[in-house]
Parts: structure tokens; sequence; C-alpha cells
């Protein structure tokens, strides 16, 4: 049976921001001044993310994920396919999945189709191709419209999928692109089409968007226990009633491990980066200090029926990942996993045994994270964690999702 | 005041009527009547003294449908005339707040005949250098998940005032109120999020061709519609009253003067 698949997620944050920066910005996002921007402190910045996932494909990861974000200080691969580019060459065998390139952002879809199929082809057929309909700040940083955005978003992505399923030209005849001539050169590698993967936060209307064309899942979730098994099931329930079933690679999780030699030792080890992470990057985004963009209701892209049923149901100015105070709020979110190598083992079997999700995307870049410890955590993960974590999740799928090897072939998981 | 509602263009439209005499339609903004609450305000009471006014809620807003394939301002002209239709309503006094009056503006240019006077009252919808009109969604979220204060600065005067802080208060208000207001912005978001932000740069040329009493209405302290939009409605609007301005007032001066504004349209409407 496949083992849970390891991807190695890099979000490229900016790690030179000022000691003071909680304290007199905002946001680190949208409207964070880039007059912060260091220009020398910031050479080969990129070169070293880069490098990091090289070392992950070393390590035999068995990927690489990016994602696109903009005019902010959590994730700078505003392009992520330029990246993605880059490591179609750096890299030789890890899959490398872009999750995802904005859809509503582009004025005309087939650029994507076009990217993807070229990296495709540059990667030997490694891409995962993701999509993903932009949050809060994008809407505000690139104007995307935000009601009629996730419609644009499925016109879109329906589009590419044809494009590269159906010879061309063709006509489309759609409401946000329609086009005369779609015909892209080249086709992408794999058949019938690169795997795609949508993340999402638990809307209803993207897990039955997604399940619909049996597309992989990523719950964009910062918390992760039993809400992730419940969302888990909810897919699965979906899953069902648009004739599919379930397995454990239909869904992905993202969360952040940091691997120390000891337990006793892994918190003062990352202390830095992690709470660079929460305080700066979160901040604007996953925080409630300062204005949070990314869910509310100035970006009212949600039916009011599920806005009406959110406000009833949710307590106003709960905690978000970013307001953990310290390691045991930080522990209870379960979404940042530091310890040494037997406790984050532990923690992850766990958390493959309780949400039965088979693509794990971890985030071992943390903040301002420095490239050595970066670089120790994930060889310590390669080499301490993930083969008995291989082992058990293969054995776990085994017995709870016996018939599902030849269907997850199909949806593009190495076997 | 009865609240009723009505099939238009195949959608359902909430409204909201009170008085007796000629029609009055009133269009809303933010804070107001359908943005927030379902009740008129004293300042729509003041106007139902002599007229029957009839408040519409914007598509998507209070009772009235969604109305999906809405992209553009032209949009949801046109869903008014499909509205006046429903109506039987030939002739009329329009009054418009914020977007409402932005609306209202649209309706006078393209139907100078059926408006029998317009009166706007910090109305957006015109394009002028360096007047740019205000972020009204990212100061609807709120700072530290829970505080509207740059919200209700946006819309009041006195962002701390008791009207201010029982529309708009801080936390988990009214639900009902806070699910209006959510429509409101949903609505809004259609034509107001992407550029252009809340205005239409062709309408300027046009306003010359409105052909009836208008009057411009502005809060001293407007932070939503800038002062000087105002002033482009008051001087392309052949004969315009205004802008009038109203001293201690805000974006929302229909609410936090309702009398001085009442009075200003009253007197237009003769």
């Amino acid at each position: 049976m496949t083992p849970a698949q390891l991807y190695c997620w890099h979000f490229m944050a900016y790690p030179h921001l000022p000691a003071d920066f909680d304290e007199k910005y905002d946001s680190g996002w949208v409207t964070v001044p880039n007059a912060l921007w260091d220009a020398d402190r910031s050479r080969g910045l990129y070169q070293e993310y880069i490098d990091q996932l090289t070392l992950a494909d070393d390590l035999g990861f068995d990927g690489f994920v990016l994602n696109e974000h903009h005019q902010n200080v959590y994730g700078m691969a505003a392009s992520p396919n330029i990246v993605a580019a880059a490591l179609t060459q750096a890299t030789k065998r890890g899959r490398i999945v872009v999750l995802g390139n904005l859809l509503p952002l582009h004025m005309n879809p087939m650029r994507v189709a076009e990217e993807y199929a070229i990296l495709d082809m540059m990667s030997g057929g490694r891409v995962v191709a993701g999509f993903a309909p932009g949050g809060g700040p994008e809407t505000f940083n690139y104007d995307v419209p935000s009601a009629p955005s996730r419609e644009q978003f499925w016109e879109s992505l329906d589009l590419i999928v044809r494009a590269w399923t159906e010879d061309g030209p063709f006509h489309h005849e759609g409401r946000h692109f329609p086009l005369r001539y779609v015909n892209p050169w080249p086709k992408p590698l794999q058949k019938p089409h690169p795997p795609i993967g949508v993340p999402g936060s638990r809307s209803p209307g993207t897990l039955i968007e997604c399940a619909k064309r049996g597309y992989c899942y990523f719950l964009s979730s910062r918390s992760h226990g039993s809400a992730t098994g419940r969302a888990k099931d909810q897919f699965a329930k979906i899953l069902e009633q648009h004739g599919h079933k379930y397995h454990p690679f239909r869904m992905g999780i993202l969360l952040s491990v940091y691997v120390g030699e000891s337990d006793a030792t892994a918190r003062d080890e990352c202390e830095e980066g992690v709470w660079y992470f929460l305080k700066n990057c979160l901040k604007g985004h996953l925080r409630t200090e300062g204005r949070q963009l990314t869910f509310g209701p100035g970006v009212p892209y949600i039916p009011t029926k599920a806005w009406r049923q959110y406000l009833e149901t949710s307590q106003p100015g709960r905690k978000l990942l970013g307001d953990a105070e310290n390691w045991e709020e930080l522990e209870a979110s379960n979404s940042i996993i530091v310890g040494g190598p037997e406790t984050v083992l532990e923690r992850l079997k766990q958390l493959v045994d309780q949400s039965n999700v088979g693509n794990l995307l971890i985030q071992f870049h943390i903040g301002n994270m420095s490239d050595d410890i970066t670089r120790a955590s994930m060889t310590r993960f390669a080499e301490k964690v993930a083969p008995e974590l291989r082992a058990y999740s293969a054995k776990v799928f085994a017995e709870r999702f016996p018939e599902s090897e030849e269907e997850m072939a199909l949806a593009g998981v190495h076997t | 005041m009865s609240a009723r509602i009505i099939e238009a263009g195949g959608r359902k439209v909430g409204l909201v009527e009170i008085g007796d005499g000629a029609p009055l339609l009133y269009l809303h903004g933010f804070a107001d009547l359908h943005g927030v609450r379902p009740d008129p305000f004293p300042f729509h009471q003041a106007l139902a003294t002599t007229r029957r006014v009839i408040a519409p809620a914007h598509p998507g807003c209070g009772d009235s449908d969604e109305y999906p394939d809405l992209s553009n301002i032209d949009d949801v002209e046109f869903h008014y005339l499909d509205v006046f239709d429903a109506l039987g309503l030939d002739h009329f006094d329009l009054v418009g707040h914020c977007m409402g009056g932005w609306i209202a503006a649209e309706i006078a240019v393209r139907h100078p005949e059926r408006v029998r006077s317009l009166s706007l009252i910090g109305a957006s919808g015109l394009f002028v250098p360096n007047a740019t009109i205000g972020d009204v969604f990212m100061m609807a979220q709120p700072a530290r998940s829970v505080e509207y204060h740059d919200l209700r600065a946006m819309l009041f005067n006195d962002a701390e005032s008791a009207q201010a802080t029982d529309l708009f208060p801080d936390g988990r208000g009214d639900i009902d109120d806070e699910v209006r207001r959510y429509q409101m912005l949903r609505f809004s978001s259609f034509v107001g999020f992407k550029p252009p932000y809340f205005y239409h740069r062709a309408l300027v040329n046009r306003l010359h061709r409105i052909a009836c009493p208008a009057m411009v209405i502005t809060g001293e302290n407007d932070r939503f519609v800038p002062r000087a939009i105002a002033e482009a409605y008051a001087s392309g609007i052949k004969g315009a009253r205004g802008p009038e301005v109203i001293a201690g007032a805000g974006h929302a001066a229909h609410l936090e003067a309702p009398d001085a504004v009442a009075k200003l349209v009253t007197e237009l409407l003769g």
C-alpha cells in the first residue's frame, strides 16, 4: 500500500523584518510598507530557498510545495511558476506541487494552462497542478471582486482541463473568459492531465466542486486534530454523494514541523523562527491583532446563508494560530509540531491515524529560520521520522482502505 | 408602514413603504434602512409626511433576491427599471444615499423624463482625480477581529456616537443586523470592489442630461465619499442646488442630522 506522501512546503517568507515590526505595523499583508525590503540582505534569498528544496529532493521527500501570495512577508513566491521552473532543473525526482495558481488574477486562464504544460514537460511529468481562487488579502491587492470570484474560478479551471484533454482549436463560450481559439501548445506530459489539487478551508461549495470532478482537496486549516478527521468525513460523504470513494490521497493537509536534536532542545532551536512566523508573517492573516484580511464581512465571497450560519456558530474574536502566547497554546493547535525525532514521529502517526489523510504538506522553513537550522530539521525528519512514518501509514491505509490502490494510481499517486 | 415583497424581472424585491401622496423612491446606502435595519429611520419618516416613500432593498439586500448576473452599475439600473414596471411607477421623486445616490444619478441621466426631483446624499459614482472613494471593504474587516471603529469612522462623523455604535457595534451585534450589513457589502462588491471603485467614469459627462430640480447634500466630515464628488455632482447637474454641507455630520448625514437633511430635501420636493 502507498505510504503517506511527505512533501516539503516552502512559503519563502521575508526573513529580515526589524525586531519591533509587530509593535509598529498593523499587518504583514497587503499594506506592509515595502520600504522595509532590505535589498542587500535579501541578495541570494531565493537561491537559499530553492537550495533547501533541492535538499528535500536529495533527502527523498515525495515532492515540494509552492504557493502564490502577493504583497506580504508570509510568502514571496508571488509567481510560483517561476520558482517551479527552477525546481524542474534543480531537482530530479520529487513532485512539484504548485498550490496553486490564483485563477481569478489571470486575465486569461490559458496562460496558466500553458505554463503548467511547460512545467510538466520540463520536469518530466512531475507537476501537480494546483488552483486556488485567492483569499482575502488577494481580493484587496489584486482587486478580485470577491463575490463572483468563485464562479470565475471554476469556469477557468474547467476550461484549463478541457484545453488539456480535448483537441483544439475549439471555441469556449464562458461568461468570464470567452475565447475563440483554445488550442494550447504544448500539452502536458502526464495523461490525461497532471493531478489537480484545490485548497480550501471546509467551505461546502469547494468540497462539492472538487468531489464532482475527482480533484484532490487540500485542507488549508491551521489547526489539526479531531477537526481534521471531521473535515475528512465531510469530504468522504460528499464524494460518495457524487459517486466517488474516499481514499487517503484524495486529501492533503498543511502543517509545520521542526525536528530538533531532542525534545529538550527543540524549542530553543526553532524559537526565533516560529515566533517570527506567528507574530509577523501571520499578522493580517491568522492573527486577531492588527487587521486580519483573510476572512470577514469585507471579503464577502461566501453566500449570505453561509455567513448567517457562521455568525450563529462562531465566537467573535476567537483565537487564531498566530495568537498563541506560549508553547503550550501552540501545541494545542497541533499545527506546528516541534520536538525531537521520536516525539514528532509519534504526533504525526497520531495525525495520520486520526485524519486518514495521505498527503502531508509540511513547512520546514518557518519565519526567519536560518538555513542551517532548516536543513538540520529536514535532514533529521528524512532520516529519523520519515521511514517509520511511511511504514506505519502504509499499514494503516492498507487496513482501512484495502480496495483503493487502483483508484489511487488514477489519482496520480506514486506507488 | 408596510413591508412587502414584489416580483420584478423574475426576482423577489423586498421593499418598505411609508406615507401617502405622490411616489418618492428612496435608494439606500450602508448606514441605512436595509443596509443595517429593516425599519425606516426618522429621516425616511420625515419624507413620508408629504410623500408615499417606497424604499426597495438592492439585489441581495434585505428580503431581495440576489442577482447573480449583476456585474456593473448598468445591470443595477436595468434592475430598477423592472422594479418601476412592477410598481407601476412612471414619474417620481428620487432620493438616494451613498451607492443609492449613485444608482439614482444613473437612473436620472438615462430617464430624465421619469424623475420629478433628484436628491443625492453622500452619493458615490463619480471619478474625480485625487478624490478617492474610501475602501469600505477593508474598513469592514474588524481590527483585532472585533473592533469596527474604522468602519464607523468612515460612515459617521463621530465613530463613537451612540448611533454609530448602535448600528455598527464591536463584537457580535444583532445577527439580523450583521446579515443585512453583510448583504450590502456583498451586493456592493459586485460593482465597487474592483476598479472602478464605486464610480463610473462616463457618468460625469452625462450629468447634463438630468432635467429635474436637483439637490446635492454631503456631510461636513464625510470620510467615505470625498466632498469633491459632491461638488462635481453639483456643478455637473444643471441648476442643481449644493453641495449643501451638513455641519457636524459625516457620510450618513441623513441619519446623523435627519431634520437638517429632511428640511433640504423637502424644500426641493416643494
